[in-house]
């Protein structure tokens, strides 16, 4: 039994491949493999409009796309990750943030100078 | 004119507003320490917001007794006030409400906003990343920056960037798992919750900001240590783990250098503390010296309790 999250990430990747809105019964017939019924791919997309990463047109039947690229969302969200806001620590923990380029060489200074 | 108790509180609320925490982020022992110090600061935030509401109270219910039980107990069974109730006295109970009031709001508002924000990267993760092949239980994020982090919460993330499994070698990427392992096996975004609190409810007060810092930074520093004591690292991080772990933090910090919005400032100071402290490591805090400042922390909050449940006669 697929969990509702990779059912999501498999209609998604479905989505960033076609070249166009796509039907759900033609999603549907794509993931064939998996045995879905329509409502359930229907269930996802619903999820996925929700969350703000799919769209539907207004035609008969709807259609429906992805609202940005997979490397978009990316972005998203390492422009969030790295521009640490103050209480940012609070929400994801970061192993080391940003330093400027006049710190990183003092930084390799001190790694330099206890070398050995 | 205050009385004995609310004298003692609202001494106590200065101290712990302005030189305690100046002192205390001054200090080196820290470093020699993170998990005596965050008790610390855990104590001096907890006694200053008890001090500070406290005084207030107990100024506000003079009139109608000396101290906070012998007051409470005279307005809950609608006794008469002893003296006169003055505007101050009104003034000091309306701080005291809203003072209590807006830090148990701002606690809340922060605790939904992280719990908010954490869901919609975690939705965002769950579209973007792939299984590390390297790292059995992280995921890796396609970026050319070196990245990694964890999302705290009921399903913890361990997130790696491409650039950052790129940068570092095999004992250096062990080395940056076992660090955020750390953070999230003893929940440390819970320690920094009451510091965020604080900054948001009280920004005119330099202290709140100084304690969330140096919060920040020993949290950091303490997954540091648990990263060298993690027998993966051990395994794998090479003869000399300490050396092995500043370098992965010096190349992840000086690789996603220069991005828009990041608090460098904030960040530098701290990066190089680690640094220096895994390179040359100071000695850990005598066994007696680390008692007695745990002690010393329990009186902390032992202090403003007392005053403010003990009858002012004793």
């Amino acid at each position: 039994m697929a969990s509702l999250g990779e059912l999501e990430r498999a209609v998604m990747d479905r989505l960033w491949a076609a070249d166009g809105p796509v039907a759900a019964t033609t999603l549907r017939d794509g993931l064939a493999d998996r045995g879905l019924a329509l409502t359930t791919v229907h269930t996802v997309l619903t999820r996925l409009e929700q969350k703000g990463f799919v769209e539907h047109d207004e035609g008969r039947p709807r259609r429906f796309r992805a609202r940005a690229s997979q490397e978009q969302h990316a972005a998203e969200l390492m422009h969030e990750v790295l521009g640490q806001a103050g209480d940012r620590q609070a929400v994801l923990a970061r192993f080391v943030g940003s330093v400027g380029p006049e710190e990183a060489r003092l930084l390799r200074e001190l790694l330099a100078s206890s070398d050995g | 004119m205050l009385t004995a108790t609310a004298a003692g509180l609202a001494g106590l609320a200065f101290a712990l507003a302005w030189p305690v925490p100046v002192l205390l982020a001054r200090a080196r022992w820290p470093a020699r320490d993170p998990v005596v110090a965050l008790l610390c600061w855990q104590a001096v935030g907890l006694a200053g917001g008890l001090s500070l509401i406290g005084a207030l109270l107990v100024h506000g219910l003079a009139p109608w007794g000396p101290s906070l039980p012998e007051a409470g107990w005279a307005v809950l069974s609608a006794g008469p006030a002893g003296g006169p109730v003055r505007g101050d006295h009104w003034v000091a109970l309306t701080l005291a409400g809203v003072l209590a009031v807006e830090l148990v709001g701002v606690l809340a508002h922060s605790w939904v906003r992280t719990a908010r924000t954490r869901r919609r990267h975690r939705e965002l993760l769950e579209l973007v990343v792939r299984p590390a092949a390297a790292v059995p239980d992280a995921r890796l994020l396609d970026h050319p920056a070196p990245v990694a982090f964890c999302i705290p919460g009921a399903r913890p993330l361990l997130v790696l960037s491409s650039g950052m499994v790129a940068e570092l070698d095999e004992a250096q990427l062990a080395a940056v798992v076992a660090h955020e392992r750390a953070h999230l096996r003893e929940h440390h975004h819970l320690y920094l919750l009451p510091f965020v609190a604080w900054e948001a409810a009280l920004p005119v007060l330099p202290a709140t900001t100084r304690a969330h810092t140096a919060v920040r930074t020993l949290v950091e520093m303490r997954a540091d240590d648990l990263a060298l004591a993690d027998p993966a690292l051990a395994g794998t991080g090479g003869p000399h783990p300490r050396r092995t772990l500043a370098e992965a933090i010096v190349a992840a910090a000086e690789g996603a250098g220069g991005v828009p919005g990041g608090a460098l400032a904030l960040g530098a100071g701290a990066v190089a503390a680690r640094v220096h402290r895994l390179l040359d490591p100071p000695p850990p805090l005598p066994a007696a010296v680390r008692t007695a400042v745990l002690v010393v922390a329990a009186l902390l909050l032992l202090l403003p309790t007392a005053l403010l449940l003990l009858p002012a006669g004793l």
